[in-house]
């Protein structure tokens, strides 16, 4: 085995709180499959076998029952953790030391990606990295999100991600709110590799290869507990400090502290890897070259090496805002060739159906019916002269005649009175819509709901 | 890099279709003056421009340059020996009627700086469209063309946006043709090829960008160390106008940080234009004199080559064999002597027997004797070197002689009509020149003011005498060294001639001295609790207040704000205030403040806060917590209690605490044997029994 898969499935969902509330993230639907399912299908197209998914105990359970997740034919090795352990993913990494043997491959559940996932491994292959993650172009959100007022404003703090010249050697990594005094960098990085891209569009994937040595590295250093935030940056950084690169800062460890010392040593386990001695060999019989304009030895002696790979084209985003929701809704089954309308759905003959629009299991679409981009939920029931257009329809929902649904979001269990006029609306778990009612972009959630944000 | 074949013929493509949409013919500012002294002595008796390269003065590399890239009419500038300059032109190819290239020879004694010419420039209206930009001693083969269209390119699309497109070339760090005192670092948008930051990088170890510069529309950024500045830029004619709008811009330099900085006020941006082959580099010191003769004996300009004779000067064609070799007319060679390679040897030269000559350039009419080694040195015309003379890595000018036995070291340059020998060994570095350093200082005078009188330094320089350990028993010269040059304000002196060289590999010493990146945290360190950041806050907020005069409402808001943005509880913030005020004087001082002048500190300050203090200290149970953090404060600084009666009676007159408070306050808090200890302070219990009797007077009158 040559990697050991983990996918982080914890997270709370805490940027759409409306949609979270009684269905965790990792179980909401996309296409009437939970967020979960797709990172797990990446896996299983690539060949892995087993996946070990740290998750809470409510989304255990929700897994266990749900049909999707049990034709997953890979071993799903689930390691709860708390739920509100306040655990951050470099946290739960560590939680889960014991069963890493290997170097690993760790993503998020909420990734939705047509990725070759390949390219990814390549270059961590090819490298010998320590870390290789994936990126993507920052993907823009097209369709309207209810209850949001006027244009979304883009004033979120860019990261700064900088790439040598053939765009997959990661140099830089900062966000702008940590560059307020501006962007420093050292003239020896600037000496090896001469011409940096700083890149600002992009987005991070969460989708990392890690060195088991890394996790090692966890272990020992306690203080770090999230990978994107802290693991990460670090790791960037450190390949340009002087401590990775050479060995000889042994000799003059006395006038350091204990804490320091220790790290000494951890960075030696971060270097190390099975077969070194091969590797070195390698590099010192090789003529090949990572850079040109010098002599010196390939990756300047630099054993410590982190590598991305910028996804130009295709699908990538994450599902963790209403908007990213919504684009989900519309994007992911096209991933997928599967039969639009699940075959024990009941649909009216007199219904005019999109063929963009999905129905899920056991459905009852009455007659005179209008269902455009659309997709409708497992056990939902839309009654007369149901107009649903650009809208996401979850389960156990009930649709009385003659509504009118428009870009919308309603979750599960709720209902919709008859004669209701919905436009841009999220209507909360369980809501009840009152009849003839008319509301336009907003968000109608239970009042406990509203207490708890 | 010797495809340039066709260069000759796009050229006159080009030519053809931009006289078409172009009414002007391409203009060209040449400078012939350096406006430096790192030639110095060697530029004492001869321009730069005019130093030969190859035995060709540099500044015919550079009009070879303009006239291949389609100029067609080039104004020269010069300062410096300025009739030296303008009759080697008149007698030059450009001169000629049948020159494609016009030239005009601008000279003026009053220009010192690149700033000055192109204020002239710009006063006599000389230039009417784009034009190029140079220097004197730019040897270089690149073709603008591409980098001319893309300028007027984007002068077209907007209007006057871009003054300047800066012409660079690609090569690595550490690449022999880059100069290091030279090293840029530049930032530049990916998709525009906008310059947003251009820095030189020479002694720095952390190179900064300003955030500004990534504000702009693109999300791609490059920043580049692989760049080679080659001193050609094209410009709009309103450089020309900015710099006479800016008088204090000198140099291209302080053009391009001007205009950087200012880009959002005056909407002018400068574009790049890089290039992947060719060859452009500024001879700025003897080091990259050595890299550039080099490359031009193997060729890497072409086609400016030796044997090319594009100066079209009768009598100075060469041939070419292999292993560059190349042999002007008339030239003799000694039996046993052997030219290696790399060689490039003057007309009428002739040399002796079992000579060893490799990687070095002879002028014309030299003389070398017999037994005599060369390796990259650089013998210019009318030298006459007798035998067994060793010469490393060195200069040797016009008219030298140098005798029997002598061995010059690396980097050492003898400068126009030294004598020098017989049978002395110079050591590496060493200078030598016919003028005395001393001499240099009166020159410098002269230089700068008009008035200096001439005669008597050269009553002066009759004086002295050479001397025989330095120059040799013949010997005729006197030793500069860079440092012994008492004007070391001058920072142009502080350098040496051979540039930044003798460091052998800075790149590896710079980097083991690198100290660990001090904002490379090893462990991220924990959060600040937000008492902690609270407390820094209201220090910070009072500090301020005293500065700037801040009246107490305001205090109270901003205190009120941070309060919240913390979260922090009322008692919390009672006692945080509290402190904070009494250890301020501490804060502001030291700790070694004595007690009298502790309270002679704070007593002011107590007089003026105590509104803030009002607006917190309300209720029965905020005076003990007031009072509480005063107690905290002085179990801490107990060698200060003898101050604790007077802050206190000071905090009870202006009400900020009330006697009942205080009262209850040392009647009940002591829990620990400190505090026990503290209440037993005689001052203090004077002042409370104080409290005591005046309340019960007061309940008596009541």
């Amino acid at each position: 085995m040559e990697l050991q898969a983990v996918l982080m499935a914890a997270g709370g969902g805490s940027r759409m709180t409306d949609l979270t509330y009684n269905t965790p993230k990792p179980m909401l639907p996309v296409g009437n499959k939970p967020v979960i399912w797709y990172p797990l299908n990446l896996l299983e197209r690539v060949g892995f076998e087993e996946v070990i998914v740290i998750t809470t105990k409510e989304v255990q359970k929700m897994m266990s029952t749900d049909s999707k997740i049990k034709e997953v034919r890979m071993k799903l090795d689930v390691v709860c953790i708390q739920e509100d352990g306040d655990m951050g993913t470099a946290d739960a990494l560590r939680h889960i030391q014991q069963k890493i043997k290997t170097d690993i491959l760790v993503l998020s559940c909420d990734l939705i990606t047509d990725v070759a996932l390949h390219e990814v491994v390549d270059l961590f292959r090819a490298h010998n990295a320590t870390m290789a993650m994936l990126m993507s172009k920052t993907h823009e959100f097209t369709e309207t999100v209810p209850g949001q007022k006027g244009k979304k404003k883009t004033a979120e703090q860019r990261d700064f991600v900088g790439v040598d010249h053939s765009g997959k050697r990661l140099l830089f990594m900062a966000n702008e709110a940590d560059l307020e005094d501006g962007l420093s960098i050292r003239k020896s990085i600037m000496r090896k590799h001469p011409r940096m891209h700083i890149k600002t569009g992009l987005e991070d994937a969460h989708l990392y290869c890690l060195k088991k040595a890394v996790v090692d590295f966890l272990t020992e250093n306690k203080s770090i507990s999230s990978i994107r935030g802290e693991l990460v940056p670090y790791l960037v950084r450190k390949q340009f400090s002087k401590t990775t690169n050479s060995s000889k800062i042994k000799d003059d460890t006395d006038d350091q502290s204990q804490k320091k010392t220790d790290n000494v040593a951890n960075h030696e386990l971060v270097i190390s890897s099975r077969d070194e001695g091969l590797l070195q060999l390698a590099q010192e019989r090789s003529c090949w070259n990572d850079h040109r304009g010098d002599m010196s030895e390939a990756y300047h002696g630099g054993k410590l090496r982190c590598y991305v790979h910028i996804m130009d084209q295709g699908l990538c985003f994450r599902v963790n805002t209403l908007a990213a929701y919504i684009e989900a809704n519309r994007l992911a089954p096209k991933l997928f060739e599967e039969p639009a309308v699940h075959p024990s759905a009941v649909i009216s003959d007199r219904c005019q159906m999109g063929s963009d629009s999905i129905i899920g299991e056991k459905c009852q679409i009455a007659d005179k019916t209008s269902i455009k981009r659309a997709t409708i939920g497992n056990y939902s029931s839309i009654k007369e002269k149901v107009k649903v257009a650009n809208s996401i329809i979850m389960h156990h929902v009930t649709i009385e005649e003659g509504c009118n649904i428009q870009g919308s979001v309603i979750c599960s269990n709720a209902v919709i009175g008859r004669g209701a006029d919905l436009k841009y609306c999220l209507v909360g778990n369980g809501q009840r819509i009152d009849a003839e009612s008319e509301r336009t972009n907003e968000v109608i959630v239970g009042t406990n709901q509203l207490m708890e944000i | 890099m010797s495809g340039k074949g066709g260069k000759q013929s796009r050229m006159s493509d080009r030519k053809a279709t931009g006289d078409e949409d172009e009414e002007h013919p391409l203009q060209a500012v040449l400078v012939a003056d350096s406006f430096n002294r790192r030639f110095f002595p060697v530029t004492k008796d001869q321009p730069r421009a005019l130093l030969p390269l190859g035995n060709i003065a540099m500044i015919d590399y550079t009009l070879e340059f303009l006239t291949s890239t389609g100029v067609q009419e080039t104004f020269v500038f010069c300062c410096w020996m300025a009739p030296q300059i303008k009759e080697h032109l008149l007698k030059s190819k450009w001169c000629r009627p049948t020159s494609p290239n016009t030239v005009h020879i601008i000279t003026s004694e009053l220009y010192r700086s690149l700033g000055d010419v192109l204020r002239d420039v710009d006063a006599k209206s000389l230039v009417r469209s784009d034009f190029v930009l140079i220097y004197g001693d730019v040897v270089s083969n690149i073709d603008v063309s591409q980098a001319l269209q893309e300028h007027r390119h984007r002068r077209k699309m907007e209007k006057n946006i871009s003054v300047m497109t800066m012409v660079f070339k690609e090569s690595s760090p550490g690449h022999r043709s880059r100069c290091e005192e030279d090293d840029i670092i530049v930032a530049m948008d990916s998709k525009t090829h906008r310059v947003l930051h251009y820095q030189k990088t020479q002694g720095l170890k952390k190179l900064q960008f300003p955030m500004n510069i990534f504000h702009s529309t693109s999300d791609e950024f490059e920043i580049r160390h692989d760049l080679l500045d080659c001193h050609i830029s094209i410009c709009s004619p309103q450089v020309a106008e900015l710099f006479t709008d800016n008088f204090d811009y000198q140099t291209r330099d302080d053009f391009v940080r001007g205009i950087l900085v200012n880009e959002e006020i005056l909407g002018n941006q400068i574009h790049m234009h890089v290039t992947k082959d060719g060859y452009g580099v500024r001879v700025s010191n003897l080091l990259m004199y050595d890299s550039v003769s080099s490359d031009l004996v193997r060729r890497w300009v072409y086609p400016l080559t030796p044997e090319a004779n594009f100066t079209d000067h009768k009598g100075h064609c060469c041939t070419f064999s292999r292993h560059n070799v190349y042999r002007g007319s008339g030239v003799s060679l000694g039996h046993g002597s052997q030219m290696e390679e790399n060689v490039l040897i003057g007309c009428d030269t002739s040399i002796g027997a079992n000579c060893h000559i490799s990687n070095s350039v002879i002028g014309n009419n030299c003389t070398i004797g017999d037994n005599v080694i060369l390796d990259h040195t650089y013998i210019w015309n009318n030298v006459h070197i007798a035998s067994n003379v060793t010469i490393n890595q060195s200069v040797v000018c016009d008219r030298v002689v140098v005798k029997d036995g002598v061995t010059l070291n690396k980097q050492c340059v003898l400068a126009f009509n030294v004598v020098i020998g017989p049978n002395i060994s110079l050591p590496e570095g060493t200078v030598l020149s016919m003028h005395h350093p001393e001499e240099e200082e009166e020159d410098d005078d002269e230089f700068l003011s008009d008035d200096a009188e001439v005669g008597q330094s050269k009553d002066k320089t009759k004086q002295k005498v050479f001397n025989p350990k330095e120059v040799g028993e013949e010997g005729k010269g006197y030793v500069w060294k860079a440092n012994s040059l008492d004007d070391t304000e001058d920072e142009e002196l502080a350098h040496c001639l051979w540039g930044l060289v003798l460091n052998p590999d800075p790149e590896s010493e710079s980097e083991a001295s690198e100290p660990e990146d001090p904002d490379d945290p090893v462990i991220p360190s924990p959060e600040m609790d937000d008492v902690k950041v609270f407390q820094m806050e209201v220090l910070g907020t009072l500090q301020r207040g005293l500065e700037e005069n801040i009246g107490c409402d305001n205090l109270v808001l901003e205190i009120n704000s941070l309060k919240y943005a913390y979260n922090i509880t009322l008692k919390e913030v009672m006692q945080i205030l509290t402190r904070v005020v009494l250890d301020y004087p501490f804060q502001q001082q030291g700790p070694q403040l004595t007690t009298a002048q502790y309270v002679a500190l704070l007593l002011p300050l107590l007089k003026k806060w105590a509104p803030v203090f009002k607006n917190y200290v309300k209720r029965a149970q905020d005076h003990l917590d007031c009072l509480s953090a005063f107690e905290e404060h002085f179990l801490e600084a107990e060698s200060h209690w003898a101050a604790m009666v007077k802050v206190l009676m000071n905090m009870y007159q202006l009400e900020i605490l009330e006697e009942e408070m205080i009262l209850r306050w040392f009647s009940q808090g002591a829990t620990t044997d400190k505090s026990r200890q503290l209440r037993k302070n005689q001052g203090l219990q004077k002042f409370i029994q104080w409290l005591e009797e005046a309340e019960e007077s007061s309940e008596e009158e009541a």
